[in-house]
């Protein structure tokens, strides 16, 4: 970094009008959803609100059930991160710690998962849900989002727990420590950035997954952000300002989250993803 | 439990010694069977079962999970044939796919590329630019049908305001243009990460070649083409398979905007999918489709990262 | 059938670990599909005032309302009758081919013992029952809620301001529509990319073009689609778009972005049926100014609103109440409700079977009334079987963004007819 030139202006210039194509549409959002229903139907993007409407998120929060949404999206997403975690870590060391005979087998049979997208299963996975009972429940959802989400999971703990050197896991032995003590001990204590970004991808994908919810949770009380926002939006569709409001209250809290975090959410996403 | 201890048994007799010396233990497969057991049966469960049962619909005539299903042969496939739409959506998947690589892709590595060169605005840049990546692809269909509205969207008023009401089109309604559209929405999400990978694969590049190079008195354009690309070939690789990986699976923004219209311009293989499983409850042709998208996943990965491997030799 | 329910109730307490608490016969809720639009109070006003009165004359019964995520259109009713937290009963858009469907698929119970046994045959128009046990092979699944007489929605004081009527002949119809562009207004308004509103407007120029009469022979596969006289329907479409009255980018709209347009008086004229007022309503539109008017044909009498069955009550296989929701449809279509529906504020329906001295309260409703007396013509969108519906409503998005001509949309459509 030392080695830049002094002035950065230029390049702060030309990637001004980017970040006005970038941002803009949150921007226009954030403008009209404070609007009332007549200045948005003047179809003037451009002009600022009379008077700042917070009547409007407090209607599209009531109307929408948002605090129920957002509950069950966060439900979701601390399901699926613990779950993931917690099996794609043990399997990730016996991929690449423990030899035993077919290991090479074991994981392609994991990887091929990888190439396996969610909708190409669907019919069976619903069926499968279905009879135990699953369809309609956060749980069925977050096992098969689980499920999806462990080919990459175990790839990328594997990975990394390979560039761990052996003489560790030695040492361990030595000291009489079994493969679970080793993992727990030795293993899970160094592999922050794996973890991290681990967490931080399925985190998100989680919060961010349409398709598995939109075929399996029925009840408007059973269902996450995005998927509840969609149905707000086609019910409310003639009402502009709760739809653009209903749709900053999905956005706002995680953006704030992200700015908040940035620094460490940026080095634990890609550290830990490019080493896998 | 049997079983698995004469598994075990028989695979350390045949384990080489050297193997069981590194183990230090006479239960290599034991534990690693038991460390992988929940991944194993969740795995199997939700992912593995569903793939062979997914071939087996598609050899019957299932039409809708309370109804019984027969064995019809190759029917599904003979219909899928011919179904104008079936290989209409495919071609309009790959379209799909190729707008997210260079739309999302090239924008990612083009920012990226411009970010690294800042210092003090760097931070503020990567984080304004990642922004859109949080927000839920089912959610960007919501904000860019509004934006994309013909009458009352962001573009058509802005234009009209600033005189350029004629530049206006059909975003959605045109057939030729309504997939691109679609395309913007989804790569303005996904070009985040792809960015913020390319800039973590920049800082990796040994700063040593540029000096390098600039005691061979290379212009900046030489950097670029002669270190810069070069160095980020691993994570273009990376980035363009996940790239791939995720442009098949685009859904919920076509899903959301058009629902694959106006007269099917925009349905892609898992629009049509969900039309046929979960609408027209056509499980036998859904099934095809499938195994189709399978089988495309399959081949794009692999053709892929057999061609790199090429270049790389 | 009894044995079923009770076993049914039985184990859904049981799992919940109710199994010990007495009097479990008595305690029992049914959960009704019907209106999303329950933020609205006039509509709270209605549907709790059906609740009330249907709990008070079953003790013990609780009406929960369930809010519909869709239609079947849209697979929305059928995820929800295939998970165990579907509806006892539910009030959907139907029309043989959406119906088709969720019957093929196992999702919902005939209903034809009903008829008989709870005198539903005597509640409807005859011509309704003949339609209906016509459909399965003698079994009906649905019971329709009201009928539809879809039409041409405008503006009163704008059409006076202007000295506009619409009226006459087909050339009449389109020197009206020039001139409306001429004024700098949208002429018609449609939004048919999720199928039903493009299918209202296709209806209605259909019915201009071949009448009711030939029409009714379409539908059921006894003429084809390229036949000269829904062609020339076709035809018509494709035109209107290319002289301009119809927006070539309304191919991309859906309804509510349709309604958006007409109701902000950006459009003239909405093709729709009464529950457009609805609508109307919740944007805030003053109802005293919509008016109502039938599509001008150049065939003697022909100028009529379509309709046919296209909002019913079904029962899902897997309804935990079948009888209790039995009852419930009973109840909708007795005396009581059918007037308290059509008196009401919201009352934007016609009944489905002759309901005499009816005042509604919003005034078009008059209009409505007069135009669907002297008969409904055919909505093709209820009528298609199962097999073309999705093709329908797709050529329609093609014939107005013109990505398919006439002929080949009618051909492609003929298609997936089945043989007659």
């Amino acid at each position: 970094m030392s080695r830049r030139k002094p002035s950065e202006l230029p390049a702060v210039l030309m990637l001004l009008p980017v970040l006005v194509v970038i941002v803009g549409p949150f921007l226009w959002l954030i403008v009209s959803s404070l609007k009332t229903e007549r200045e948005i139907g003047r179809g003037d993007p451009f002009s600022f609100p009379a008077q700042l409407m917070w009547q409007n998120y407090i209607d599209a929060w009531n109307i929408g059930n948002f605090g129920s949404l957002i509950g069950n999206s966060l439900i979701n997403v601390l399901g699926v991160v613990t779950l993931t975690l917690l099996v794609c870590a043990p399997a990730g060391y016996a991929l690449a710690k423990i030899r035993f005979p077919g290991r090479e087998w074991v994981f392609y049979a994991f990887i091929f998962g990888l190439t396996i997208p969610v909708q190409a299963v669907i019919i069976p996975l619903y069926q499968l849900l279905s009879n135990l009972g699953m369809i309609n429940s956060l749980w069925g959802v977050t096992l098969a989002q689980v499920s999806n989400g462990i080919p990459f999971g175990l790839f990328l703990m594997r990975s990394f727990f390979m560039g761990v050197p052996n003489e560790l896991t030695e040492a361990a032995k030595i000291d009489g420590a079994n493969h679970f003590q080793i993992l727990t001990r030795v293993f899970l204590p160094l592999s922050q950035p794996a973890i991290s970004a681990l967490l931080i991808i399925s985190a998100l994908s989680t919060w961010n997954d349409f398709f598995l919810p939109l075929v399996m949770l029925i009840s408007p009380g059973n269902q996450t952000l995005p998927l509840g926002l969609v149905r707000f939006a086609s019910t409310y569709n003639t009402d502009f300002r709760l739809v653009f409001s209903g749709t900053v209250i999905t956005f706002l809290p995680v953006i704030i989250l992200y700015i908040l975090t940035q620094r460490r959410f940026t080095e634990g996403l890609t550290q830990g993803a490019l080493k896998g | 439990m049997t079983r698995l201890t004469t598994t075990a048994d028989g695979a350390d007799l045949r384990a080489p010694a050297s193997a069981r010396r590194r183990d230090g233990s006479r239960d290599g497969f034991g534990a690693a069977f038991v460390l992988m057991l929940p991944a194993i049966a969740l795995y199997g469960l939700f992912s593995l079962t569903p793939i062979l049962f997914t071939v087996w619909i598609s050899f019957t005539n299932s039409g809708g999970f309370n109804t019984e299903a027969s064995f019809v042969g190759l029917d599904n496939y003979l219909r899928a044939g011919d179904d104008p739409i079936v290989w209409q959506s495919l071609g309009r998947t790959f379209l799909w796919l190729g707008y997210h690589v260079v739309l999302a892709g090239g924008l990612g590595l083009v920012l990226a590329l411009a970010v690294s060169r800042l210092s003090r605005t760097r931070v503020f840049f990567r984080t304004a630019f990642f922004l859109p990546h949080l927000v839920s692809l089912a959610v960007v269909g919501v904000i860019w049908a509004n934006i994309y509205d013909p009458f009352y969207g962001l573009i058509s008023t802005a234009l009209t305001q600033i005189g350029l009401g004629s530049w206006n089109q059909g975003w959605l309604s045109d057939p030729l243009l309504v997939l691109f559209s679609v395309n913007v929405a989804s790569s303005w999400q996904g070009f985040g990460l792809y960015m913020l990978l390319f800039i973590a694969g920049l800082q990796n590049i040994d700063q040593s070649l540029y000096e390098a190079a600039e005691i061979d008195g290379a212009n900046s354009w030489q950097k670029l083409c002669n270190v810069t690309l070069p160095g980020l070939r691993d994570v273009m690789t990376f980035v363009i398979s996940l790239a791939m990986i995720n442009g098949l699976k685009g859904f919920a923004t076509v899903f959301v905007m058009t629902n694959g219209g106006p007269f099917y311009a925009s349905e892609i293989i898992t629009t049509y999918i969900y039309r046929l499983a979960f609408q027209a409850q056509d499980h036998g042709l859904a099934a095809v489709l499938c195994i189709l998208m399978s089988l495309l996943a399959i081949v794009i990965t692999v053709a892929f990262n057999r061609w790199r491997a090429r270049q790389a030799a | 059938m009894l044995r079923r329910t009770l076993m049914a109730s039985a184990a859904a307490l049981g799992a919940a670990g109710l199994l010990a608490v007495p009097g479990l016969a008595q305690a029992q809720t049914l959960t009704v599909w019907a209106t999303d639009q329950l933020a609205q109070p006039l509509v709270a006003e209605l549907w709790n005032k059906l609740k009330a009165d249907f709990e008070a004359a079953n003790p013990g019964v609780t009406v929960e309302y369930m809010p519909p995520t869709g239609t079947i259109s849209n697979g929305a009713v059928q995820a929800a009758i295939q998970s165990n937290a579907g509806p006892d009963v539910l009030l959907t858009n139907s029309g043989i081919g959406r119906v088709s469907t969720v019957v093929n698929a196992k999702l919902i119970q005939p209903l034809t013992a009903h008829y008989s046994d709870m005198g539903w045959k005597d509640k409807i128009f005859p011509w309704l029952y003949d339609i209906l046990s016509s459909q399965f092979g003698g079994e009906i699944y649905e019971v329709p809620d009201g009928i539809d007489a879809i039409g041409l929605w405008y503006h009163k004081d704008m059409f006076a301001e202007h000295g506009w009527s619409i009226g006459g002949s087909w050339a009449d119809f389109e020197a009206l529509l020039q001139k409306i562009k001429d004024a700098g207004l949208e002429p018609l308004a449609v939004g048919p990319r999720n199928g039903a509103n493009g299918g209202h407007l296709m209806g209605n120029f259909l019915q201009a073009a071949a009448g009711s009469t030939v029409m009714g022979e379409v539908v059921s596969g006894k003429k084809a689609w390229t036949d000269p006289e829904p062609l020339l329907g076709a035809e018509r479409v494709v035109d209107f778009a290319r002289k301009g009255f119809i927006s070539p980018q309304m191919a991309g709209l859906d309804q509510e972005g349709a309604m958006r347009m007409w109701i902000n008086e950006r459009a003239a004229i909405f093709f729709g049926g009464p529950w457009f007022i609805g609508n109307a309503r919740a944007g805030e539109y003053p109802l005293d100014n919509m008016g109502f008017a039938t599509i001008p044909s150049d065939i003697e009498g022909e100028s009529k609103p379509t309709g046919g069955i296209g909002w019913s009550w079904m029962i899902p296989t897997s309804s935990k109440q079948p009888e209790l929701a039995a009852k419930w449809i009973d109840f909708i279509l007795s005396d009581e409700v059918m007037r308290y529906r059509a008196e009401h504020p919201t009352g934007n329906q016609i009944s489905p079977r002759e309901m005499p001295d009816i005042k509604p309260v919003v005034p078009v409703m008059v209009d409505v009334f007069a135009a669907a007396a002297k008969g409904v013509g055919y909505n093709p969108s209820v009528y298609v079987p199962g097999s073309a519906t999705d093709t329908y409503f797709q050529v329609i998005q093609g014939l107005i963004g013109g990505q398919v001509s006439a002929a080949d949309g009618m051909a492609q459509l003929q298609a997936k007819m089945p043989a007659p």
